[in-house]
């Protein structure tokens, strides 16, 4: 299958000389139709530089972005807002719903600015809110509404212009665990449902269990996180090629993250059997 | 004070809002109140330049202008044969509409007698009238409908020939003109008659002694110059001056507003940061003077910026249209300095009140 | 975006209150002044319109009688109706001068009338009769009442005393009123007999006035002669002539004010939504439509603005006369269409600043962390 969005050595760098920031650095990524894909990393690891730039909101320094076969970064400024809206759905930390509109509202604005008629808008915006369970809020004003559903109002916005690929920066970060939960399950169910493309960028380490991808992002570069573990003993996660130790017990591998957990693991093997 | 400058320097587009909102309050007050001293002045220019301390007028008439006076047959005599009385200057005037191309202006028409005065007191050109038919036109209202020296204007019925331009006689709203008052007399079918008599009186006699002489005299009236002027300024202010007072009250008060709402929004914006200094124990005086600060840095700004406008504005105006005169002296100034003070107390206290009623928790929402 | 402008216009009552308020104030300013003057410029020739003469004629030269005066020998009397299609002369006196009524003093047209006039004389009598009569005065109802005085009051005219005989409708305006007093009584108090100021004419049936007019003027020496309508056109133009500077001073003041407030709110609310835009441009929308967000918004506010201020020059044109009998606002189209157009360009100049500052706008802020 071809992927649908393509980044090939793409860099951003800011300044010149003496204060030069290479926020990204020769990233290349392929994006499959219906592709979970999950970037992790540091603060200031550019992750929010990279979303930007797979958004068309942001020119590569060097490289290329393709969407669809069409090159972003040979568009002129113009061309870029209509492919926003016809290519991306983005959801934000901060849902950024417009305040002065309704739930409704806010969905159909989207659907009007790709040219769609006050009535088709409105009969889209319907249908997708209710399937996401909104059929009683279409008229609530953002203040109204809780966390959770500010995100689904969101993601109704970012999927009315059925878009091939959504954009989600910490789409959980503002909910508690229980709602973080089900909207990323959500996003998961639309990713396969509608085989659409879903970038989250995100801290949340429960994330990691819906994605098909998780790509570590460090000093502007990916770093595939090829398998994780969780250290028994203090249940941290680990990288099972970074482990600082290792023990294979009855068959089954476990990774630590120091020699110290390994060696407490080994003592509680010793003392008590490990529950089945 | 410090934050203050800060807070608004951080936006300085708001900030030259702020000014200009301010500066255009007092360009507009300085100009509406400059006017109308203008006009005030224009309007008494005859009276102020023209010798005399009593005016005599037909029984019942107390202004100069927007009337028209006639003296009972035999007063100029009576008057001139009064004790106290040094000497007495006839004028037969009133108003006409002149037609110049297509133009209707309105204009003073004044018949002295050269001889005894009364007429234009500075001539920017040519001569004082010898004839019937020659006449003296204000100088601005002769620019301004292309009139020179020599030129002949048609006027009730007679040719008058322009053979000298005064100067000092202009208002926007009518100019003087000047012929002989036997001219008028025969204009207005009147031979003989006298509209008023400017009284000069004796060294050393009273006024007022000769003002009750003079007043028992029949069917006429008497005042000083002085009353006269003053009437003829209120007569003009009750159709002029209320609009002119209540536009420039206006201008004020959107000054007010302007500046209000960009310090209102200023603070709104601000909000978590006052918070922080309230949770950190920051008296609530303290955060309004703040507010106030801000309002009175901006509201002098505008003070200075506007005056200079109207300065500007006043050489412009009057280049262009000389027939108005603008009055701008150190008081008016000053006036604007307080308006301005005023609009930054008003501006400021909404917001004020605002930061006081802000609770200090704020500091830690999202 | 239509909608998107009018929820950020009422999400804020406060701003919009206040923008709602700078202009209306300004537009009523503009609206009221215009009216004003309207009002005056009818009343003006209310005496001209109402007089019942067909022709005016009055000294070579003299086409006005507002700030102006007019004398004629009473012997043109004789050749003026021999002119052919004439019907009627009546001479009239004038002059504009104070008359103190009670306590009050006012201007007015003062207007010496013969007893059998035929044109020239009050036109609408509210109480007493229209025939001045020697030592009578007819006043105007509006004027007797300020000065509280009713028939049978006294009036001083030009230094004598006058009764009160007949009170008068429609003779007030802001320019002054009308009194009626004989045409003797008048000449007595101008010491002359000889000089009457306009000789009103009625055409005999079938007569063209216009070509009489043309008769008059060609026949009799010294004389202007004009039809009531043509005489009324230029005392009207003297009022307009006199006042638009002023009045173009004044819609200047009045646009600059609603200007400055209208300017200040649009651009105070533009940015207050900053973040908003960033958003609408990160999920694509162009700059031209922010731009029409901004200007609707504009055209909105000054629209109602606009409304209200209508609304309330309306109610004072109905108020003012109750105030003061001899103001009278007429609200007219050409003033009406030039606040339209002042209030379109208004709001299209008060937007560019804004528009500009959101085409700056970069779209890739919206990921930035709060």
């Amino acid at each position: 299958m071809d992927p649908i969005l393509e980044m090939n050595h793409v860099s951003k760098v800011y300044g010149e000389g003496a204060t030069e920031v290479k926020a990204v650095q020769d990233v290349s990524l392929a994006l499959e139709p219906g592709e979970v894909v999950l970037v992790m990393g540091p603060s200031g690891s550019g992750k929010t530089t990279l979303l930007s730039m797979l958004g068309a909101l942001l020119r590569p320094s060097q490289g290329e972005i393709r969407i669809d076969g069409t090159d972003l970064t040979r568009l002129s400024e113009s061309q870029l807002p209509r492919l926003r809206l016809q290519n991306f759905g983005f959801i934000f930390q901060d849902f950024n719903l417009l305040s002065a509109l309704t739930a409704l509202e806010n969905v159909m604005l989207v659907a009007q600015l790709a040219g769609a008629r006050n009535g088709d808008a409105r009969r889209r915006a319907v249908e997708i809110l209710t399937d996401f369970g909104l059929q009683g809020r279409l008229d609530f004003l953002p203040e109204k509404l809780s966390g959770g559903e500010k995100q689904r109002v969101a993601i109704a916005r970012a999927l009315i212009n059925e878009p091939a690929v959504i954009l989600a920066d910490e789409p959980t970060a503002n909910l508690d665990s229980k709602i973080g939960f089900e909207i990323m399950r959500l996003l998961r169910q639309i990713a396969k449902e509608q085989r659409r493309s879903v970038v989250v960028v995100s801290h949340d380490q429960r994330i990691r269990e819906i994605a098909d991808r998780v790509l570590w992002l460090e000093d502007g570069g990916f770093k595939t996180l090829a398998a994780t573990a969780s250290d028994p003993v203090c249940g941290m996660a680990i990288e099972k090629d970074r482990a600082a130790a290792s023990l294979t017990w009855e068959g089954a591998e476990y990774f630590f993250c120091s020699r110290g957990c390994r060696a407490e693991f080994e003592a509680g093997l010793r003392s008590a059997p490990l529950p089945a | 004070m410090l934050m203050a400058r800060r807070n608004l320097g951080r936006d300085r587009t708001r900030l030259l809002l702020n000014i200009a909102g301010v500066a255009l309050a007092i360009l507009l007050i300085l100009l509406l109140t400059g006017i109308r001293e203008g006009m005030f002045r224009q309007i008494t220019s005859y009276l102020d330049r023209t010798p005399g301390s009593l005016l005599v007028s037909q029984g019942g008439v107390e202004n100069l202008l927007s009337v028209t006076s006639l003296l009972p047959a035999g007063a100029t005599a009576r008057v001139q044969g009064t004790r106290g009385v040094e000497s007495v200057i006839p004028i037969l005037s009133q108003y006409t509409i002149l037609d110049l191309h297509g133009r209707k202006q309105a204009a003073y028409l004044i018949g002295y007698v050269p001889a005894r005065g009364g007429g234009p007191w500075r001539l920017a050109a040519g001569r004082a009238p010898r004839a019937d038919d020659e006449a003296v036109f204000d100088r601005v209202l002769a620019e301004r409908h292309d009139l020179a020296l020599g030129d002949r204007v048609d006027v009730m019925g007679r040719t008058l020939e322009v053979v000298g331009l005064s100067e000092g006689t202009t208002s926007w709203m009518t100019s003087f003109f000047f012929l002989r008052k036997s001219a008028v007399e025969s204009l207005v079918r009147l031979p003989g008659a006298t509209s008023f008599l400017l009284v000069t009186t004796d060294e050393g006699a009273s006024v007022d002694d000769v003002r009750s002489r003079l007043a028992s005299l029949d069917g006429v009236d008497v005042h000083t110059k002085g009353e006269i002027a003053a009437n003829d300024r209120k007569l003009f202010a009750r159709y002029f001056s209320a609009p002119v007072t209540l536009m420039a009250a206006i201008a004020a008060l959107v000054g007010a507003l302007v500046v209000g709402l960009v310090i209102y929004t200023a603070t709104v914006e601000r909000q978590r940061d006052f918070g922080v200094l309230k949770a950190i124990g920051a008296p609530n005086r303290s955060l309004y003077l703040v507010v106030v600060a801000q309002s009175l840095i901006a509201s002098l700004g505008g003070v200075v910026a506007g005056s200079v406008l109207a300065i500007g504005a006043r050489a412009g105006i009057m280049a262009l249209r000389p027939q108005f005169l603008i009055v701008l002296e150190p008081a008016d100034f000053v006036l604007a300095l307080v308006v301005g003070l005023g609009i930054a107390m008003v501006a400021g206290l909404y917001p004020a009140r605002r930061i006081g009623g802000l609770a200090p928790a704020e500091v830690f929402r999202r | 975006m239509i909608r998107l402008a009018w929820r950020n216009l009422t999400q804020n009552p406060a701003r919009l209150l206040i923008s709602l308020g700078g202009v209306s104030v300004a537009l009523v300013l503009m609206l009221t002044l215009d009216a004003i003057f309207t009002g005056m410029e009818q009343r003006v020739t209310a005496f001209i319109d109402r007089s019942g003469a067909d022709i005016f004629v009055s000294q070579q030269d003299v086409r006005n009688m507002h700030m102006a005066s007019s004398s004629l020998a009473r012997g043109q009397q004789a050749r003026v109706k021999s002119v052919a299609g004439v019907a009627s002369v009546t001479p009239i006196l004038y002059v504009t001068n104070p008359i103190l009524a009670g306590k009050d003093r006012s201007l007015a047209y003062i207007i010496g009338v013969p007893s059998d006039a035929k044109a020239g004389g009050p036109w609408e009598i509210e109480s007493g009769r229209e025939d001045p009569g020697a030592g009578g005065v007819v006043l105007d109802v509006g004027v007797a009442a300020k000065a509280g005085i009713g028939l049978g009051g006294e009036v001083e005219i030009l230094g004598d005393t006058f009764e009160v005989v007949g009170l008068s409708h429609g003779t007030a305006s802001m320019a002054g009123s009308v009194a009626f007093i004989s045409l003797d009584d008048f000449a007595d108090l101008w010491q002359d007999s000889d000089t009457v100021s306009f000789l009103l004419v009625e055409t005999a049936p079938g007569e063209a006035p216009e070509q009489v007019a043309a008769g008059i003027e060609a026949r009799v020496r010294d004389v202007t002669a004009m039809t009531r309508q043509e005489f009324a056109r230029q005392e009207r133009k003297v009022v307009r002539d006199m006042s638009t500077d002023i009045l173009a001073i004044m819609n200047i003041v009045g646009f600059l004010i609603g200007l400055a407030v209208m300017a200040l709110t649009v651009y105070t609310g533009t940015l207050s939504r900053r973040a908003e835009y960033g958003v609408l441009k990160a999920l694509g929308a162009r700059n031209g439509k922010l731009a029409a967000t901004v200007v609707w918004q504009a055209v909105i506010s000054v629209s109602l603005g606009f409304l209200i201020a209508l609304i309330l020059t309306s109610l004072l044109t109905v108020a003012a006369p109750l105030a003061s009998a001899s103001l009278r606002l007429v609200i007219g189209l050409p003033s009406v269409a030039k606040v339209v157009v002042t209030s379109l360009v208004i709001a299209g100049v008060a937007s560019l600043l804004p528009i500009w500052q959101m085409a700056r706008l970069d779209p890739a802020t919206v990921f930035r962390r709060r």
